[in-house]
C-alpha cells in the first residue's frame, strides 16, 4: 500500500515538474503577447507589470499603419510559399532516390546537403547578391525565395530521407507487384503513407523561409522586404517603440503557431513513425 | 524555377547518365539511373544556388579592393593572412566557439532532461509536449527582440522578478546586455530558449524508438535510475544525440539575427560572433576580400569539425 502511495507521489511530482517547465518556458512569449495589448505607455512602465491594467489594440493599429508593414506581410507569405513549393518539389524525388536506391551519387548529395547546412549564410548570401542581381531578381520575392531554398531544400531532403528510411520496404514492393511503375508507386502509394512526414517537412521548410533574416537583409530593400526586416527596422527608425514592436512580433508569430496547431497531430505522428514501424 | 534552370544547363547535362540496364530495369532505365534522375534536379539547384556562390566567394577571397570595379586586383593569399592575424577576427572566432559551447551544452542538458520527463509521463503529457514545442516556430528575430525586452537594464521583467524573489537587491544590479563580461551569455539565452524544443523533440523521438524490452532486461539485471540512463539510454541515443548536436552546433556557430537584434555585437564587440564580423567587414567596412577569406576559413573549420563529429560520435557505419 505504501509502495503504491510512493509511486503516486512520484508521478504527481513528475507532473508538477513538467507543468512548471512548460509554464516557465512559455512565460516569455505570454509576456510578449500581454505586453502587446497594453497601452504603449504601460509597455515601458517602471517597474514592469505582467498583466495589462487595461486591454487595448492601439499597438496593433500603430504597427499596421506604419508604412510598408502590411506589404511586408504579403512579401513574407509569397516568399515562404514559393520557397516551400520549390523545396518540396525538389526534395521529395531526391530523398526517395537517395534512401531507396542508395547509390553513390545519392550519398554524395546527402553529404552535400549536410555541407550546405554548414556554410555560414553570410558566405552564400554575399555572392548571391551579385548573382541574383545579374538574373534581374534583386529585391523580388522570387529572388529571396531562391536564396532561402538553399536553407529549406537541404533541410527537407534530410527530414524526408529520415521519414522514408522509417518506412517498411514491403509497401513499395507490394505496389510494384501490383503492376505499378516505380514513379507511380512513389506518387500513389509511398507518398500517402508518409503524408505525416511530408506535412512536417513542409511546415519546417515554410518556417525556415518565414523566419529567415539574413538573406532578406542582404537581398531586399523596399519592394520585397519581409516582416522580420520590418521588425528590425522598427527600432532604428522609430527608436525603441516597444508597444507596437511587441504587437508586430506577436502578429508575425500567429501563422506559425496556427499552422503547428492545425497539423500538430501529424507532427507527432510523423515523428513517431520510426518508432511504430515494428 | 526558370531562372535556376537558365543558370545551370551546362552543369545539368553531364549529370544524367545513360541507362546501364540493371537487373530490375524497367522502361529502359536502371535503378541507379532512375535514382540519379530523381536526385538530379535538387543537385542542380544546389550547385547553382550554393556551389556557384561558394566558387565566387573563393575567387573574391583572392582579390582585394571593393567589388565595384575600383581597383579590384589579385591579392593571392593576403586576405587569408589578414583573416588569420587580425585581432578583431581572432577574438570573434573565440567568441563564436564560446557562444556555440554555451548554447549547445545548455540545450543538451535541458533538452535531455525534458525529453526524459515527457517520455516518463507518456502520451498523456502530449498537451505539455505541444506547448513546449512552440518556441521552435518563432522567428529568431522575434525571440531576440523579446529577450532584449525581458532583459532591458533595470526596467526589464527578468530583473524585476529576480528582485522580487530576493536574488537581486535592486533591479539595476545586473546589466545583462550592456555588461561586456556577461553579454555573450545573455545573447545566447534566446537561442537556447528557441531551440531546446528541437533538442527535446529529437531526443524524445529517439527515446520512443528504444524497445521497452531492453529496459526490462536491464531492470532484471538490477540496473536502476541513473545507471539505467548511463548504460542503456544514452548509448542507444548516441546517433540521435550526435545528429542533434551537430545540427544545433552548426546553427549556433552561425548565429546572426538573434545577436544582431539584441546588441548588434556590442558592447565593445563583446557579443560579436564571426557571422556579424563578416557581415560588418562586408557591409560597413566594404572589404569584400577579407570578408570572403574569413567566410571561407569559417566554413572549412565548421565542415572539418562537423565531419569529425559525424565520424566519431555518430559512427554511421555501425547503424546499417
Amino acid at each position: 500500500m505504501s509502495h503504491l502511495l510512493a509511486a503516486r507521489v512520484r508521478t504527481g511530482l513528475l507532473w508538477a515538474a513538467a507543468v512548471a517547465v512548460v509554464v516557465v518556458y512559455g512565460f516569455p512569449f505570454v509576456y510578449l503577447v500581454l505586453t502587446s495589448f497594453k497601452p504603449a505607455v504601460d509597455a515601458i512602465a517602471v517597474p514592469p507589470t505582467v498583466l495589462p491594467q487595461r486591454f487595448t489594440l492601439d499597438n496593433y493599429l500603430t504597427a499596421l499603419n506604419r508604412p510598408g508593414v502590411t506589404a511586408s506581410f504579403i512579401n513574407s507569405v509569397s516568399t515562404a510559399v514559393v520557397a516551400t513549393l520549390l523545396s518540396m518539389a525538389l526534395a521529395i524525388p531526391a530523398a526517395w532516390g537517395i534512401t531507396r536506391y542508395r547509390t553513390r551519387a545519392g550519398q554524395l548529395l546527402m553529404a552535400g546537403s549536410l555541407l550546405v547546412r554548414m556554410a555560414p549564410a553570410v558566405a552564400i548570401g554575399i555572392p548571391l547578391v551579385t548573382i541574383l542581381g545579374a538574373a534581374g531578381l534583386t529585391d523580388t520575392p522570387t529572388g529571396l525565395a531562391l536564396a532561402q531554398t538553399t536553407v529549406a531544400l537541404p533541410l527537407s531532403i534530410w527530414l524526408l530521407a529520415s521519414f522514408f528510411e522509417g518506412m517498411p520496404r514491403e509497401i513499395e514492393e507490394a505496389a510494384l507487384v501490383d503492376g505499378c511503375g516505380r514513379f507511380t508507386a512513389l506518387l500513389r502509394v509511398i507518398l500517402p503513407v508518409v503524408s505525416g512526414g511530408l506535412a512536417v517537412t513542409a511546415i519546417f521548410a515554410f518556417l525556415a523561409s518565414w523566419n529567415e533574416f539574413l538573406f532578406a537583409l542582404l537581398l531586399t530593400s523596399v519592394r520585397a522586404q519581409t516582416t522580420p526586416i520590418a521588425i528590425a527596422n522598427f527600432q532604428s527608425q522609430f527608436g525603441l517603440d516597444w508597444g507596437p514592436m511587441t504587437a508586430l512580433a506577436t502578429l508575425y508569430s500567429v501563422p506559425a503557431v496556427v499552422l503547428t496547431l492545425l497539423l500538430q497531430r501529424r507532427i507527432v505522428a510523423g515523428l513517431s513513425l520510426g518508432a511504430v514501424k515494428g | 524555377m526558370s531562372p535556376t534552370a537558365q543558370a545551370a544547363p551546362p552543369r545539368s547535362a553531364p549529370r544524367t547518365p545513360a541507362p546501364t540496364g540493371g537487373r530490375r530495369a524497367r522502361r529502359g532505365l536502371s535503378d541507379a539511373g532512375y535514382a540519379t534522375l530523381l536526385a538530379a534536379p535538387a543537385a542542380v539547384v544546389l550547385l547553382a544556388l550554393v556551389g556557384w556562390p561558394l566558387v565566387k566567394l573563393v575567387v573574391d577571397s583572392l582579390h582585394s579592393g571593393s567589388g565595384l570595379g575600383d581597383g579590384r586586383r589579385f591579392a593571392g593569399l593576403a586576405n587569408y593572412v589578414t583573416a588569420l592575424t587580425d585581432p578583431g577576427i581572432r577574438a570573434a572566432a573565440g567568441r563564436t566557439l564560446a557562444y556555440t559551447l554555451i548554447v549547445v551544452s545548455a540545450e543538451l542538458v535541458l533538452g535531455l532532461a525534458v525529453a526524459l520527463l515527457f517520455h516518463r509521463l507518456g502520451p498523456r503529457a502530449r498537451i505539455l509536449q505541444t506547448l513546449f514545442l512552440y518556441p521552435l516556430m518563432i522567428a529568431p528575430v522575434v525571440a531576440g527582440l523579446l529577450w532584449r525586452f525581458l532583459m532591458i537594464d533595470s526596467v526589464g521583467i527578468v530583473n524585476e522578478l529576480l528582485t522580487r524573489v530576493g536574488i537581486l537587491d535592486n533591479p539595476g544590479d545586473v546589466s545583462w546586455l550592456s555588461d561586456p563580461d556577461l553579454v555573450l551569455f545573455s545573447v545566447a539565452l534566446p537561442d537556447i530558449w528557441l531551440t531546446t524544443s528541437f533538442m527535446t523533440l529529437v531526443l524524445y523521438a529517439g527515446l520512443q524508438a528504444i524497445p521497452p524490452d531492453l529496459y526490462e532486461a536491464a531492470r532484471l539485471d538490477g540496473a536502476r535510475g541513473l545507471r539505467l540512463l548511463v548504460s542503456v539510454t544514452l548509448p542507444l541515443l548516441r546517433p540521435v544525440i550526435a545528429v542533434a548536436l551537430i545540427i544545433r552546433g552548426v546553427d549556433a556557430a552561425r548565429a546572426f539575427d538573434v545577436i544582431l537584434i539584441q546588441t548588434d555585437g556590442g558592447p565593445q564587440s563583446a557579443s560579436e560572433t564571426l557571422s556579424l564580423t563578416i557581415y560588418k567587414t562586408m557591409v560597413s567596412y566594404n572589404d569584400p576580400g577579407t570578408a570572403a577569406a574569413t567566410s571561407t576559413l569559417f566554413m572549412i573549420v565548421m565542415m572539418v569539425v562537423a565531419m569529425v563529429a559525424v565520424l566519431t560520435i555518430w559512427r554511421p557505419g555501425k547503424e546499417s
